[in-house]
Formats: C-alpha cells, sequence, structure tokens
C-alpha cells in the first residue's frame, strides 16, 4: 500500500460535467466521495470504482479514479475480481437500489460471506431512475408508477436488513440532507477492514416521491449517535433498521469492534502457505512431466 | 447548512476571514456548477444568471482575500473547507432543469437569507470584538445581497405558468 498524501477534495473531481437531471441527491453523494477519498488522502491512480447502470451508476466517471460504469447489476462480481487481482487498489463500488438490490441483489450475500475488503455504496432513491421511474425493489407498496398503475402490492426490500441479516460487518446510512455526516460515514466505511456497505437515501427528483425528496426526508432523519445507538451491537443495529422506510436513522449502523479476516487476508495466508513447496516458476512445467 | 469543527467562542480575526474566504468560494464553485448543470440541460437563461452570481460571489471573496493579506500576510490557514457545508451556497437540490430565472434567483435569494441566519446565529458565541465587528458587517452585507437579487426579480415579466413536471418525458424502454 502507498503512503497516504495531501489530497484535497476537488483532486478527486473529473473534468466530466454530470448529466444527473439538476437537484438530483447524487449530486451530494459525489461530493461526499470526493471529502471522504481526500480525508483518506489515497492517490486517485491506487483507486478503482466500479458501478453498474443506472443514472447513479454514472458515479465514477465523475471521479479521478480509475472507474468502470459496468453491466446492470454487476458491479460487485467486477469489483472483486479487481480487489482480487490487485489487493493493493482501494475498491469502491456503487449504483443504485435497482442495480443493487433487483438484478445485482443476488451477488451481496456472497461478496459479504468472502468479506472482502471493498465498499459498496448504494444511492437508494426508491426507483429506476435511468429508464423513468418504474417500481424499484425499495419502492414503497402503494407506489403509483407507470409500472405500478394501480399501486404497487409487493414489500420493498430492506436494504439495511438485509445486508445486515448475510452478517455484514459495517453497515450505515447517509443522506444528503447532511452532506458532512455523509462524507465522514464514507470514509469510515473506507477505513473499515472489510466489506462495508452504505445505503444513501438520495432523492430522485424528477421521479421521486414528494416524502422522498429532501424536505420529506429531514422530516423524518435521525442520528443514530444522538439515540445513543452502540453501533457495536448487531441485535440492536437490526431492531433500528427495521424502521427503514419509517425513519431515515443516519450513521453506523453496526461495526464489526473484531473485524474478522478478509478474503484477502486469507488467500496470501493459503498463498504463503501452498508456495512452501512450490516450484520455483521456471520450473513449473514440471508439473507435467511424467517422472 | 452545516458547520463542523469551528469553535465560535475562541475564533480569531485570521480564521474567520479565512471562514468567510471559504464560505464565498463554496457558493462561487456551487453557482458554477449550477451553470453547467443549466447548460447541460438548455436552460440558458438560469444559467447566465447563476454565472452572474459566480461573478458576484467572487468579487466578495476577492474583497475578503485581499483584506486578509493586508491583516495576516501568507500565514497557514487552519480552518478547511471540510468544515463547512453549504452555508450561503444554494443547496443542491435547489437547482431544476429548465429552471425560470424567476426560480433560479429565487434559490439565489434563499441561500442569501440562509447566509444572514448562519451569521446571526454566530454572533451570540462570539467573543473577539474583531471577529463579532466582521460577522456582524458579512450578516449586514447579506441583506445588501438580498436586495440586490430582489432587485434582479424586480426586472423580470410574470413566469409562463410552467413547472418542471411540464418537461417530464413518458417513459421509455432502455
Ligand atoms: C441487463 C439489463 N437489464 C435492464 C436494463 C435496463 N435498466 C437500466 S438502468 C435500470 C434500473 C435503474 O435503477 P437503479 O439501479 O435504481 O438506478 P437509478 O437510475 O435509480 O440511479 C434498468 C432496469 C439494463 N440496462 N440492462
Ligand atoms: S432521473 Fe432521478 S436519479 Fe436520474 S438523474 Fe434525474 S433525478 Fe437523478
Ligand atoms: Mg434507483
Amino acid at each position: 500500500m502507498s503512503a497516504t498524501c495531501d489530497y484535497q477534495a476537488k483532486d478527486y473531481k473529473s473534468d466530466l460535467k454530470p448529466i444527473w437531471c439538476p437537484g438530483c441527491g447524487d449530486f451530494s453523494v459525489v461530493q461526499g466521495i470526493y471529502r471522504a477519498l481526500a480525508a483518506i488522502g489515497r492517490p486517485p491512480h491506487e483507486i478503482a470504482f466500479v458501478s453498474g447502470i443506472g443514472c447513479s451508476s454514472r458515479i465514477p466517471g465523475y471521479t479521478t479514479a480509475y472507474g468502470f460504469n459496468s453491466v446492470h447489476g454487476r458491479s460487485l462480481p467486477i469489483a472483486q475480481g479487481i480487489k482480487l487481482a490487485n489487493p493493493d487498489l482501494l475498491v469502491l463500488a456503487a449504483g443504485g437500489d435497482g442495480d443493487g438490490f433487483s438484478i445485482g441483489g443476488g451477488h451481496i450475500a456472497h461478496l459479504i460471506r468472502r468479506n472482502m475488503d471493498i465498499t459498496y455504496i448504494v444511492m437508494d432513491n426508491q426507483i429506476y431512475g435511468l429508464t423513468k421511474g418504474q417500481l424499484s425493489p425499495t419502492s414503497q407498496k402503494g407506489r403509483v408508477t407507470c409500472t405500478s398503475r394501480y399501486g404497487s402490492m409487493e414489500e420493498p426490500v430492506n436494504p439495511l436488513l438485509y445486508v445486515l441479516a448475510y452478517g455484514a460487518g459495517f453497515v450505515a446510512q447517509a443522506s444528503p440532507t447532511d452532506l458532512v455526516g455523509m462524507a465522514a460515514t464514507i470514509e469510515e466505511a473506507i477505513r473499515y477492514p472489510g466489506f462495508a456497505f452504505v445505503n444513501v437515501q438520495s432523492p430522485c427528483v424528477t421521479y421521486g416521491e414528494e416524502a422522498q425528496q429532501i424536505k420529506g426526508l429531514k422530516a423524518i432523519s435521525e442520528s443514530l449517535q444522538s439515540l445513543g445507538h452502540n453501533p457495536a451491537d448487531r441485535l440492536a443495529a437490526m431492531d433500528l433498521a427495521q424502521q427503514y422506510g419509517q425513519k431515515m436513522h443516519l450513521g453506523v449502523f453496526y461495526r464489526n469492534p473484531e473485524p474478522p479476516p478478509t478474503y484477502g487476508d486469507l488467500v496470501k495466508e493459503r498463498q504463503t502457505l501452498l508456495s512452501k513447496d512450490a516450484l520455483p516458476k521456471e520450473r513449473i512445467l514440471d508439473l507435467f512431466i511424467k517422472k | 447548512m452545516a458547520i463542523q469543527g469551528i469553535d465560535f467562542a475562541n475564533l480569531s480575526l485570521k480564521d474567520a476571514l479565512d471562514l468567510a474566504i471559504l464560505v464565498e468560494d463554496e457558493a462561487q464553485e456551487r453557482y458554477e456548477e449550477f451553470a453547467t448543470q443549466m447548460d447541460q440541460h438548455q436552460t440558458p437563461h438560469a444559467a447566465q444568471f447563476f454565472r452572474y452570481m459566480v461573478k458576484n460571489e467572487a468579487k466578495h471573496g476577492q474583497e475578503l482575500q485581499a483584506r486578509r493579506v493586508q491583516r495576516f500576510g501568507d500565514a497557514p490557514r487552519s480552518v478547511t473547507r471540510a468544515m463547512i457545508f453549504d452555508i450561503e451556497a444554494p443547496d443542491y437540490d435547489a437547482a431544476r432543469a429548465f429552471m425560470s430565472p424567476r426560480k433560479a434567483m429565487e434559490a439565489a435569494l434563499a441561500s442569501e437569507v440562509k447566509a444572514h441566519a448562519f451569521f446571526v446565529s454566530a454572533l451570540p458565541a462570539l467573543k473577539d470584538s474583531e471577529v463579532r465587528a466582521l460577522f456582524e458587517e458579512l450578516r449586514d452585507e447579506e441583506v445588501e445581497h438580498q436586495e440586490m437579487v430582489q432587485l434582479e426579480l424586480a426586472k423580470l415579466p410574470p413566469d409562463s405558468g410552467l413547472s418542471d413536471e411540464d418537461f417530464v418525458d413518458e417513459p421509455a424502454a432502455q
């Protein structure tokens, strides 16, 4: 890992002009990421930022990190491949609620059980923004959209409870209603040694519901710290996470006080073990020669 | 609007000036961003107004910077941008595609009101008399800025009555 340097938020901002709708919550999220990265201080070329497809998935392009705006729902397998191939990189993954909990929903469980050192930021706007306002897995029951003319009949996925139940070591929530808090939360997530998940309630001003705009979110927001929540208590975190959709708790729900080894640590350990009796590289073909 | 890690009771004049400069920098950058967003979304009149605000904020920032240099030279800064958020900068969600010049000016007006409230709320905690005088001056300037935006607003013809909703496309497959 390289030494950290004195970077400023603007050093992580690329020249690409965002094409998000003016007012979109994702503008604040990218600012939060710039600030968090500046606080961490890794040079942009040591950061890999992977996303899927969606409005939110455009985010890597607005940073100076190496970016990969990949395939809908597939940010996590790609991020894992990158981290395995080059463990020294700081790997971020990001995308929307649809990308992460619909088409890509199956990947989270496996990333969590592997505990790879990747930070995953979901910009949860409870809608498919890019495709112009269809139901997403986190849309509230009863939500009327162009694909649910008479109201959604499905219960929403609870992203917080979902990742907590699978055993994620770091779970937090942030929102553009508090950018300073969002930057601090993302920074903490990146510093956590293992898989870290941050759900960001990021309003879609074009297709989102009134209640999910900044004003509505402010009205239901509550800081976990001010509630006296102990982030080492997983069951208390799960209890609070159940209020997703009614309350917007901000801050860290759960941080494993004794982080287990990451997949990368285990791979390194295995490599060391197996390389003890291994042949030198130049004699590798001997393996295939019958004695 | 948020502030983090600033001890107003012990704020020095140098830090107060630096803080005021950062507040102007943030506002200038945000207006620049808004102007670019308006360019991206074919909203030239709002873009033009936001660029006018960029110039204003830059001018205020330069005036403060000149005072800072005159009094404290290039002594290092101890306050940083990470300590402030949205003091005089319009909130990110204040921008909208196809916003009318009136809506753009209203967003700027709301920011000047917000900045005024910031200086008013900080005043009771300030102990240093020079810092207090500076904050009173900045507070009063925010009222002048509000008047300036109100003057621009008064020059406008009435709005067309169209809202953002009138521009939302029908869903399409992608
Ligand atoms: C394999 C595949 N299926 C479907 C799509 C269409 N599609 C593009 S983005 C998207 C959903 C976007 O919603 P979300 O992930 O929540 O991101 P947002 O735009 O709201 O930020 C869908 C269904 C696609 N591009 N590729
Ligand atoms: S459609 Fe919604 S999510 Fe997409 S850029 Fe616009 S406001 Fe943001
Ligand atoms: Mg979405």
